[in-house]
Formats: structure tokens, C-alpha cells, sequence
């Protein structure tokens, strides 16, 4: 596909962000078709060994006394967190005025939406009797038996799908103007889908007020629920009475974890998409280096938070922590917690250097590490605190038999599948947000202009 | 009763079409829309005085969503812990700690969803009749500006507009 934007064009316009948008949105080739089909192809596998672990039970995985909490809880923790960075990118720097959020907001945003609906699936993947999921949600019955609501299991329901509501939410609401123009020029299926999903927007002045009104509040709104949201999903460990989940430091540190991994996997998407969409020029190395600067700043957290983890085991001197903390760096899965610390600590530490930060290949590897680290971590700390309890005689290290190694690969195309069908119907970069902010964006065109052109 | 013309006009900029609000604004004709492809501050800000109007309602409506909300986790919560009457270790049936995490949740759940409704209905949206004067540069690269006014205005009014940057007008009966 050619590119509609002029790359050589440092001064662009609002026309030419709209081109460089509206052409994302042509009919994808054979090969976006291939690999919308190879994602579907995971999501099939995944289908399938679920579909066998409900017909011959949870005895198909790995799970046991005591690893009771292994895999499903771990892919649920690591896409919620994955969805934090979204909220935290399109809410809390709008508040802020943030002025690169606007080339990549969208994508967060997006992400965010298919990543909660893919954390959403596991704890019912987790359920034995799947089909008994709706035992969590208060409703009349002739047996007056109600969810306990001093459980962290039902504020967990209750927060996440809180967050997935007021997350789709704010991506159709700040849809809408976008969509409004797509429809503009659209014809065919896709002018009657966009005409639907615009709500008949023309951009009248009443029309912006009450939408500039409504966005603000969505986003302080969803403000605190970045906060809330993995803080909750912290105490399901935290408020547990097991060595190495009973912590207080676990709320900001699962937080500052969830925005880590966020801002790494929108690194991960952004770099390929903007490449394969033709839009350098609207998501241009200015964003990707801020972006970057946010992975660095909050991988030095989750440094400081592994330190003081360590810090208090060794401190309280108890001595079942101790051996809990010890047997995850020295047991015999303890390569993992060391993999954990390279990807975690050590791999995102070149992005001290502006070279590394504004060199997308380097930039994509080391958003594969933190991606992978931050999976290996939430592994470790569920699975591995559950393997070394109070009881030494319970003790055993849990493995992943196929059957979960399948389903967390078909979360995968899920999630992917669901995202590139999104960017091939609906726009992911914000075209109005980007046009309300065309001095900054030409600003970050010039600045890269001189390096692309040497390149 | 005089016979009415509509004048729409179209600008480059927003300062340009919010710097004509105002001299409509001046001239004290409120019988006008404007349209914008992004959301500027100074057509917001001069339409809302040119209109005398208040800052939008919407946002009542997400307090009283968030009310809304609150409300209905203190009911669902210590209602069902009363109907499920479970005494654990003698602690407090219905205990208000974990339950105000519920009700925050439920205050954002509700305040969101509210103030999204509002936002329709006071935008009067989903639209089904589109604004005849709506045009497609409205929402792409240029800012619209659409007045009614009486037939002896309408030259003064095209000069005026003109002058303050409009590049483009078009008559129209209204």
C-alpha cells in the first residue's frame, strides 16, 4: 500500500493528518488477512483445550495442592496490567495535558479494551464449572445465599468490570469525532457502519462543550481506577495470609508493574504499526522516546520494589518468608526470578541513553523483555509463593502441562486478533486530538526530519 | 415577518471563527451554530458567551450518577450481607471497610455511564436529520459558521464576516 502522507512533508496539515489516518483504513492485503488468520488459528487452539479441559476438568492442567493459583491467574494479573498503561496514557496525561499522548492514546486505548476483555476470560477459564461464573454477581434467589463482599474475589469482579465499562467507553467517546469524519468520506458498508457508530456527531460548538465536558470526567474518572483497578487485583494476593503475597508494598507495586508492561506492549504494537500503516509521521520518535522514558522511569520502581521486597523478608526476620523468598531465587525454579530481574531491572536500563531511546529496533527488543519479564513475574509470584507454603510437606513446584501453555497462546491471538481487526476499521491514531495539537506535532516531524533523512 | 437568510461561512482557523462569534456576540445575534473539527477552546468559550449559555449540565448528571452509585452499593452490599446473614468469628455482619470499595467502584461505574448519557442528551444526539449546513470541510480542515438573520442584514453581515476572516460564504433561504 502506498503511503497517502508525504514522509519528505515536515510542515503537515490538518489534511494530511486526516490522509495519513483515513489511509490505515483501506481493505487490509493478503497479508493483514494471513495474519488475522494465524491469530485466529491460535484462538482456535485455545478454544480447543479448553473446550477439553470443561468436558475432563482442571485434572488436564498442572494444577494441585498446592498450586492451586498457577498460570490462568497469572495471564489474568498480566493483562489487566497490560491494560493500565492505556488508561494511564489516554486519562491521566490528558489531565495533565501531556502533549505526545495524541499520537499514541489511541492505541493504548485500544489495547486497554481487547487486553481487560482478554484478563476478563481467565477467571472463568480458571472456574472447574465455567458455566457458574454469574455465582460472583448479587442476585435474588430462593436460597438467600449472597457473594461475600468482604471478599477480594468480589471487589475484583466488581473493579474489573467497572474498568472494562468506563474503558470502552472513553475509546467510543473519543471515537466518535473520528468516526464522524471517516463517515464523511466513507462509502458502502463501511458509510452505514460509521454512520451508526458517529451517533450523527457534526462538530456543532454545543456538541464539543458537552463532549469537552464529559471526556474531562471520563478521565478523572478513570483517573483513580488505574490506581484502584490493580491495587484491588494486589490485595487478591496481599490480603492472604501466605508467604510472599501477605505484603503491604503490593498495591503501588502492582500498579507501577501494570503501567511497566503497558507502556512496553504499546511499544511492542506501535513500532510494527506504524510502520506497516505508513503513519512515522504522526507517531513519530518523539512519542516513542517519551514513551520509552515512562518504561525506564517505572522499571526503576519495580527495582526499588524487588529491593524492598527483599529488604523486608530479610528484615522481619520470619523465618517462612525467609525460605519462600529464598527458595525463589535459589529453588529449583529460580532461573525464572533471575530471568525476571534481567528483564525487569537490567534489559530497560539502555534507555538511559537518547540513542537507544530514539532507535525503534532497540526499542522494540526491549519491550519484548519487558513484556516477557513482566509475564515470567507475575509467574513467580503466584505460582512460586503457592509452591512453598507453611507446610514443607505440600511443597512442589508447579509446571504448565499443554493445555494451559495452549489457552495462554490462544489469549494471545485473541488479543491480537482483536486488535488488528480494530486498526483495520476504526482509526488508531486520534485524528481530531492530533489536528488540536499541530504545532507540537510538526515540532516532533521537524526534530525527526534530520535524523530520517540521514537514516 | 421579515424574510430570513442563512449565511455560512468557513474559516482556516479557530481564532478567526471564534473572533467572528464574538462579533456576533456584539451585535447581539444568537441565532447561529458553529462547527469545528477539533475541539477548540476559543469557539467553546465564544459560543458559550455569545449564548449566555452555563457550562455544560453534563456534568450534574455524573454527580448524580456517582450519587447514584454509591447509593446502590450501600444498598447491595450490607442488603445482602443482611439477607445472608453469616456470622464469621463474631465480626461485624455488615462491615463498612471492604464495602466503600464497592461503592467506589460502582460511584465511577454509575457517574461514567451517566454523564455519557447526558452527554447525548444534551447534545441531542444520536442525530437522524443531519444539519443541512453541515459540510464535509467542517469536520476535515476548516471551521464553520453558520448564521441566520434577517434579509436587510445580510450584506453587513457578509462584509463583517469577511472581514474578520471568513473565506467562504454561502447564502442560503433559511
Amino acid at each position: 500500500m502506498a503511503a497517502a502522507i508525504d514522509t519528505t512533508n515536515i510542515e503537515p496539515t490538518y489534511l494530511d493528518v486526516d490522509r495519513a489516518v483515513q489511509q490505515t483504513l483501506r481493505p487490509g492485503g493478503l497479508k493483514y488477512w494471513l495474519w488475522v488468520l494465524f491469530c485466529a488459528s491460535m484462538v482456535a487452539l485455545g478454544l480447543g483445550f479448553w473446550t477439553r479441559q470443561i468436558y475432563e476438568g482442571l485434572g488436564v492442567t498442572g494444577y494441585g495442592q498446592p498450586n492451586d493459583w498457577a498460570v490462568y491467574i497469572t495471564n489474568f494479573v498480566f493483562w489487566v496490567g497490560i491494560a493500565h498503561s492505556g488508561t494511564l496514557i489516554s486519562a491521566i496525561l490528558y489531565l495533565f495535558r501531556v502533549r505526545w499522548r495524541t499520537g499514541v492514546y489511541r492505541c493504548a486505548e485500544t489495547m486497554t479494551v481487547f487486553a481487560v476483555a482478554t484478563a476478563g476470560l481467565f477467571p472463568i477459564i480458571h472456574l472447574g464449572r465455567p458455566w457458574y461464573f454469574y455465582w460472583l454477581v448479587p442476585y435474588p434467589n430462593e436460597r438467600y445465599l449472597q457473594p461475600n463482599f468482604k471478599s477480594p474475589l468480589v471487589w475484583d469482579l466488581f473493579a474489573i468490570s467497572t474498568y472494562a465499562t468506563i474503558s470502552t467507553v472513553f475509546l467510543l467517546m473519543g471515537l466518535i469525532p473520528d468516526v464522524a469524519n471517516m463517515r464523511d468520506i466513507s462509502t458502502g458498508f463501511r458509510k452505514w457502519f460509521y454512520t451508526i457508530m458517529s451517533f450523527g456527531w457534526q462538530g456543532t460548538d454545543k456538541q464539543w462543550r458537552n463532549f469537552s465536558m464529559v471526556y474531562l470526567l471520563l478521565a478523572g474518572f478513570a483517573t483513580p481506577l488505574v490506581l484502584s483497578v490493580h491495587s484491588v487485583v494486589s490485595w487478591d494476593f496481599a490480603v492472604a495470609q501466605l508467604p510472599g503475597w501477605h505484603s503491604t508494598i503490593f498495591a503501588p507495586y502492582f500498579v507501577a508493574g501494570a503501567i511497566f508492561s503497558g507502556c512496553a506492549l504499546v511499544l511492542t504494537l506501535l513500532i510494527p504499526i506504524r510502520k506497516m500503516l505508513h503513519i512515522e509521521n504522526l507517531v513519530t520518535i518523539w512519542h516513542l522516546d517519551n514513551l520509552s522514558k515512562v518504561v525506564l522511569f517505572t522499571s526503576l520502581i519495580m527495582t526499588y520494589s524487588y529491593a524492598t521486597e527483599g529488604f523486608v523478608v530479610w528484615y522481619t526476620k520470619d523465618p517462612v518468608e525467609l525460605v519462600t523468598f529464598s527458595q525463589r531465587f535459589f529453588g529449583s525454579q529460580g532461573y525464572l526470578a533471575w530471568m525476571m530481574i534481567f528483564c525487569n531491572c537490567l534489559a530497560p536500563l539502555p534507555l538511559f541513553a537518547p540513542r537507544i531511546r530514539t532507535n525503534v529496533v532497540w526499542l522494540f527488543i526491549i519491550s519484548i523483555f519487558v513484556n516477557i519479564g513482566m509475564w515470567l513475574e507475575r509467574f513467580v509470584l503466584i505460582a512460586g509463593s503457592l509452591a512453598t507454603n507453611t507446610e514443607p510437606s505440600q511443597w512442589r513446584f508447579y509446571v504448565p502441562h499443554l493445555t494451559e501453555i495452549a489457552i495462554t497462546i490462544g489469549s494471545f491471538g485473541w488479543f491480537l486478533m482483536n486488535f488488528s481487526l480494530f486498526a483495520k476499521f476504526m482509526p488508531i491514531v486520534s485524528m481530531n486530538e492530533l489536528k488540536e495539537g499541530i504545532t507540537y506535532l510538526r515540532q516532533a516531524v521537524r526534530e525527526v526530519y534530520p535524523y530520517r533523512k540521514a537514516a | 415577518m421579515s424574510v430570513q437568510t442563512q449565511l455560512s461561512a468557513s474559516f482556516r482557523s479557530d481564532e478567526e471563527c471564534a473572533e467572528a462569534i464574538e462579533l456576533l456576540h456584539r451585535e447581539r445575534i444568537r441565532d447561529f451554530r458553529a462547527f469545528s473539527p477539533i475541539m477548540s477552546e476559543p469557539i467553546m468559550e465564544a459560543s458559550r458567551t455569545a449564548h449566555e449559555a452555563p457550562k455544560s449540565y453534563v456534568r450534574f448528571w455524573v454527580l448524580f450518577g456517582g450519587i447514584t452509585g454509591v447509593l446502590t452499593a450501600i444498598a447491595v452490599t450490607i442488603g445482602t450481607s443482611l439477607e445472608w446473614n453469616l456470622n464469621a468469628g463474631g465480626r461485624p455482619i455488615a462491615s463498612i471497610p471492604p464495602y466503600i470499595i464497592i461503592m467506589f467502584e460502582l460511584m465511577i461505574l454509575f457517574g461514567g455511564l451517566s454523564g455519557v448519557t447526558g452527554f447525548f442528551f444534551h447534545s441531542k444526539m444520536p442525530v437522524f436529520e443531519p444539519d443541512p449546513a453541515y459540510r464535509t470541510k467542517f469536520g476535515a480542515d476548516r471551521f464553520g459558521l453558520v448564521v441566520r438573520c434577517d434579509d436587510d442584514q445580510v450584506n453587513k453581515l457578509d462584509s463583517m464576516l469577511r472581514e474578520v476572516g471568513a473565506e467562504e460564504i454561502v447564502r442560503e433561504a433559511a
